[in-house]
């Protein structure tokens, strides 16, 4: 525990030497303003201009459920970055041969920055939503972000041979987050087709009340992180 | 310090490593002799515990590698052949990185950068660091936790001939303090004057495993050439031990006629050849 302690404190300082990486680690709590401030503002406008009660609002807890998953992914888009680092500069194999080991090594760059990335969306989520939300429905959103961070740091990093590219397929693999949109828009028999993404799930939780569908989230998450640990042993064996 | 037992082990299916058998002992320096392909890195990695899918026994210091706990890497050493430094930071950063990681008590930063004449690169950045200075570096950084067990995967690899002698000394001093080093190589001058014993390996089979001297003498007797003028040069071989039944050599030296005489011993890489039927290049 003493070099996965040291392992990612480590990689703070990295980070902290890199710009890039500064930024976006601040980034979740700029959006989280604009979204505070900006959404309800546009929506006050849009309600003006065309006369009508709502237009953005009773999409509000979906802006919430993007924040949610906006800032864990920005963590673990942090730590998928200095791993491809570390895996262009051959380190990761080097770590592997030390106290911290191969799964010390992924401790501390994927658990520990989910982790944290979820402690802080449970900090942020209550200053920055802009719906009405329970603890509960925080949790679950938090929870779905982190799950889904994690998804996408493991394709960054499966996928992905540098940095380059880790930040073209974070852009494709975010594409993941739109699956909260699909019980908001679609019906509910078409939207199960896209079940296979785990932000469905959360979208679904939110709108229809169902506690149940939280697990089912987890469950979805849980296939999808354990194939992407399978294909990432082989990328790094 | 190293037991191999009927190792075998596959990437897919088709055998990789097979049925390999060999100890390494305590304080010895032994090579791993092959080309690119022949199985040493896929070895090495058994052996360091990154591929447990192996079948048979490989066990270091006493612990199965395939069940291995996070002590394991206190008492190992590894210098891949590649930099596995951060560009980013410094020497002395990077080996203060490395060094935090272990428990055991570690060497002196400076004094291990002056060994390999780093002392005035110090605080320089990685990434502006020649090859011949990263893979200095990287050697240092293997001997950082002062482990019993070295791996050495090409040391002496892009290094200029000075730095490759200081390179093979500091290996050879490390030998002499006790560690036990493992060297993969198809350096075979290297593995000459480094190895007290080296394993052939072509096809993740172990062809021939024997002292480098033990090899040479068993599979070549020296041999004498010589050369004289008949018209234009000739020249004539024969063996070192078969010298005085060479009528043409004894009747050049009669009539002082030699124009040269060379002799000459079969090398680890004609020994290597000449038992695997490949090069090492």
């Amino acid at each position: 525990m003493r070099a996965v302690k040291i392992s990612f404190f480590h990689m703070l300082g990295f980070v902290r030497e890199d710009m890039m990486l500064l930024a976006a680690g601040i980034l979740p709590f700029l959006i989280g303003v604009v979204i505070r401030l900006g959404i309800p503002y546009i929506e006050k406008l849009l309600t003006n201009a065309i006369g009508t009660n709502a237009v953005l609002q009773p999409y509000y807890s979906l802006f919430d459920i993007f924040y949610a998953a906006i800032t864990p992914v920005m963590f673990c888009f942090i730590a998928a970055m200095v791993m491809l680092e570390e895996h262009d500069d051959h380190i990761d194999r080097y770590l592997f041969v030390t106290e911290l080991g191969r799964s010390g090594y992924f401790v501390s760059r994927i658990v520990i920055p989910a982790a944290a990335s979820f402690v802080v969306t449970m900090a942020v989520l209550p200053i920055f939503c802009i719906s009405k939300l329970s603890v509960f429905e925080m949790f679950s959103m938090a929870l779905g972000g982190t799950l889904q961070a994690i998804i996408i740091s493991m394709l960054v990093v499966t996928l992905s041979s540098n940095k380059l590219e880790g930040m073209a397929l974070t852009k494709i693999s975010s594409l993941l987050m739109l699956g909260a949109v699909v019980p908001y828009v679609m019906p509910k028999t078409y939207g199960y087709l896209l079940a296979f993404m785990p932000s469905f799930w959360t979208g679904a939780q939110v709108t229809e009340k169902q506690p149940f569908f939280l697990p089912v989230a987890a469950m979805v998450s849980g296939v999808w992180i354990l194939v992407l640990k399978r294909k990432l042993e082989v990328k790094i064996r | 310090m190293i037991q191999v037992k009927d190792l075998t082990f596959s990437y897919t299916g088709k055998p990789f490593i097979q049925n390999m058998n060999f100890n390494v002992e305590k304080g010895e320096i032994f090579g791993f002799l092959g080309p690119s392909g022949a199985g040493k890195s896929t070895l090495q990695k058994i052996l360091l515990g990154m591929l447990p899918g192996y079948e048979g026994s490989a066990t270091v210091g006493g612990a199965e590698c395939k069940k291995h706990n996070s002590d394991f890497y206190q008492s190992i050493g590894v210098d891949f052949e590649y930099s596995t430094m951060y560009e980013k930071l410094s020497a002395r950063e990077n080996l203060g990185f490395f060094s935090s990681l272990y428990k055991r008590k570690v060497r002196n930063i400076d004094d291990l950068l002056a060994s390999v004449g780093l002392e005035n690169d110090a605080d320089k950045r990685v990434s502006d660091y020649s090859k011949g200075m990263k893979s200095r570096l990287n050697f240092i950084k293997a001997l950082i936790h002062d482990p019993e067990l070295l791996f050495l995967d090409e040391p002496t690899s892009g290094l200029d001939p000075t730095n490759s002698r200081l390179m093979k000394d500091m290996v050879l001093e490390e030998k002499k303090r006790g560690k036990t080093i493992l060297l993969t190589t198809h350096n075979m001058q290297d593995a000459t004057e480094l190895c007290d014993r080296v394993a052939f390996i072509v096809g993740g089979q172990i062809y021939a495993l024997d002292t480098p001297h033990n090899l040479i003498m068993s599979k070549g007797a020296a041999k004498i050439t010589y050369s004289w003028i008949d018209g234009s040069e000739q020249t004539a071989t024969c063996e070192l031990d078969a010298v005085s039944g060479d009528e043409k050599l004894r009747q050049l030296i009669a009539e002082n006629r030699l124009q040269s005489i060379h002799s000459s011993e079969p090398t680890l890489n004609d020994i290597f050849i000449e038992i695997t039927g490949r090069t090492l290049v």
